[in-house]
């Protein structure tokens, strides 16, 4: 064996790389390469009044919109239910956090199905807040709420372990200090819980941005008012418009991308110094 | 400023922590609070920062009640065992942040906050250290940004959480005389916890020992020392050697030896037995390992006879472990010159004669 060499334990990074890259390659990369083949099909002429279409414009909006909507609520109430979680003993806890994960597991049609259930106009809660003049489902709002929903357990995840790691020691320190109750949350707990949120809001993000199942159900899907990019894609298909699909596919692509890579820079910045 | 704890229980489940302490500490002065873990200090030490609230008795700071006082409004430094340093912060927004916390009528301006931290800094020996973050400090500088940052609200009482524990025993003997500097430059009235004896002794000025949540005796090093109140503070206090024995006409009898026990032996908690009593009384007796005359033939003073077993000569006190005719282990202590010139090898028969001598009745 070569001098110098250094001796792991568990050998084998040819084989775990090898793997790795082909793996990859098959399940994600050759997929997405198909998307841009299929969309080069089209000239650019073509493919720019495909993706600048009013109707294209306005699901993107739709879209990136509810979905950064969705990431910003979940990171608020999913911050407030990791801490009820991981700070307080109550009887039920172990049931509550086992439904947090429930939007993991459940099937984004019957996701879809309850909620239509529950907010249309002749629902329980649908119902009420028609008379209070508020629409949920059949309108934008509905897009939201479901995606809400589906999202939820991203945030709660990835803060939970945390605020689990939290020291309280260094909440007394603060005390100690003479901070208000306020200020060691903002200054100490907050700091500290910030990139496992930006990391929660990008997955809640990603989440919602991809989410189909329980949108349609909800959104009553009217071009340039409820249909969000996907259905827009699933209805390009439909009508045999391959290369259009694919056109708004990419567009989608490209500008989740762009958000997921932000929002790293963001957790990078706020991770400095850290260790 | 002062602190006076009067009748403090502190209880958690069924685990009585604290069961009536009564505790003075006089203004400026540096103590120490030491027993074995479970002995209660953290616990109290906890109680009079105000992070734990006492469930009877009171605290009063210079006379004042500062039972219900919230931890922010007692004026206390806070130093921890494991820093508890704010990780996202550099080292001069960790000292900075008691004065950054403040309301805006009391905040020093900016100019102020930067040259009292710098001071702070100057002080804990880290000025040069103020852009780097926690992570990427040793444990001893750790613990002094710790101490810089309590320090930086001014407190009247500093309290320290074992604050040496998490270091190794080369810093750790450093900073202990560092902190002992200190406290004689700023002498503000500091309380600090430790279950190290050898600390206790070397930095405070006086030593509150601990166990089972009462405390066992209160003196200067030296007292706590050399007349522990009980068998408890004996054996906490460094290595001792007991006997059972008995007191017998004025001397503690053990063995074949009967010697005097010149200081009158301090009845232990359960007795009030005059020791002069020429009635035979069943005793423990202690020495200390460094209490032995080691003699290679009986010079006619009372000796028990004893094999050597062991002799770690590494060090300029020479330790010896033996074992007594009745088969008990005894350890002593010599002079490295005084172990030379006896010449002791392993297997040989030595004569023990204790020079002083401290009984406890049963």
């Amino acid at each position: 064996m070569a001098r110098g060499k250094r001796h792991r334990v568990l050998p084998g990074f040819g084989l775990t790389c090898g793997y790795t890259l082909t793996y990859l390659g098959l399940v994600v990369l050759i997929p997405l390469a198909t998307l841009f083949l299929k969309t080069s099909s089209l000239t650019w002429v073509q493919f720019w009044t495909t993706v600048t279409s009013e109707r294209a414009l306005f699901a993107y909006k739709l879209t990136i919109g509810a979905s950064f909507l969705a990431a910003l609520v979940n990171s608020v109430f999913g911050l407030i239910v990791a801490w009820v979680l991981v700070r307080y003993r109550f009887p039920g806890r172990a049931i509550l956090d086992a439904l947090v994960d429930l939007p993991f597991a459940l099937p984004t049609a019957v996701a879809g199905i309850s909620l239509c259930a529950l907010y249309a106009p002749g629902g329980w809660l649908g119902g009420i807040l028609q008379k209070a003049g508020v629409q949920v489902a059949y309108a934008p709002l509905g897009v939201v709420i479901a995606m809400v929903f589906v999202s939820l357990p991203f945030v709660v995840r990835t803060v939970q372990p945390v605020l689990a790691d939290l020291d309280q020691e260094v909440e007394e320190a603060s005390a100690s200090l003479g901070a208000r109750r306020w200020q060691t949350l903002r200054r100490v707990v907050f700091p500290s819980v910030l990139p496992s949120l930006l990391t929660g809001l990008a997955l809640a993000f990603g989440r919602s941005l991809g989410e189909f199942g329980s949108i349609v159900f909800i959104s009553g899907n009217m071009p340039g008012r409820t249909e969000i990019a996907s259905l827009l894609i699933l209805t390009r298909l439909e009508e045999f418009d391959y290369a259009g699909a694919t056109a708004i596919a990419v567009v989608m692509l490209g500008m989740s991308f762009g958000m997921i890579f932000v929002i790293n820079v963001l957790q990078t910045w706020s991770r400095r110094g850290a260790v | 400023m002062s602190i006076e704890i009067q009748g403090v229980t502190k209880v958690f489940g069924d685990f009585k922590a604290l069961d009536r302490i009564d505790l003075t500490v006089p203004s400026g002065e540096l103590v120490a609070l030491l027993g074995p873990s479970g002995s209660g200090k953290t616990t109290l030490l906890r109680v009079i920062a105000g992070l734990e609230s006492a469930d009877e008795g009171s605290i009063l700071f210079d006379g004042e009640d500062a039972t219900t006082r919230h931890v922010r409004e007692r004026g206390v430094g806070f130093v921890f065992q494991h820093y508890a340093l704010f990780r996202h912060m550099s080292v001069f927004e960790n000292v900075a942040f008691g004065l950054r916390v403040r309301p805006r009528k009391l905040r020093p301006s900016r100019e102020d906050i930067r040259e009292r931290v710098m001071k702070l800094l100057k002080l804990v020996q880290l000025e040069h250290l103020g852009k780097r973050y926690p992570g990427q400090l040793s444990g001893g500088q750790r613990q002094r940004v710790a101490l810089a940052r309590a320090l930086a609200v001014e407190p009247k009482v500093l309290l320290l959480d074992e604050p040496f524990g998490a270091l190794d025993a080369r810093v750790r003997q450093e900073l202990r005389s560092w902190l002992r500097r200190l406290h004689d430059e700023i002498h503000v009235t500091s309380v600090f916890v430790t279950h190290d004896q050898e600390e206790a002794l070397e930095v405070a000025d006086r030593v509150v020992v601990m166990s089972g949540g009462r405390i066992e005796q209160i003196g200067t090093p030296e007292e706590v020392f050399h007349h522990p109140a009980n068998e408890f503070v004996m054996h906490f206090l460094g290595n001792v050697n007991v006997f059972h024995g008995r007191v017998e006409g004025g001397k503690a009898v053990f063995g074949d030896v009967a010697v005097e026990h010149g200081e009158t032996a301090t009845a232990t908690r359960s007795s009030e037995i005059e020791p002069l009593d020429d009635e035979a009384k069943p005793a423990k007796v202690f020495i200390r390992p460094h209490e032995w005359d080691i003699a290679v033939y009986r010079n006619g003073r009372p000796a028990m006879e004893a094999v050597v077993i062991h002799v770690n000569a590494a060090g300029p006190v020479v330790k010896v472990s033996l074992l007594s005719e009745s088969g008990e282990p005894v350890h002593a202590e010599l002079p490295l010159e005084h172990y030379r010139s006896l010449e002791l090898r392993t297997g040989q028969r030595v004569f023990l004669s204790p020079r002083k001598v401290k009984v406890f009745f049963d």
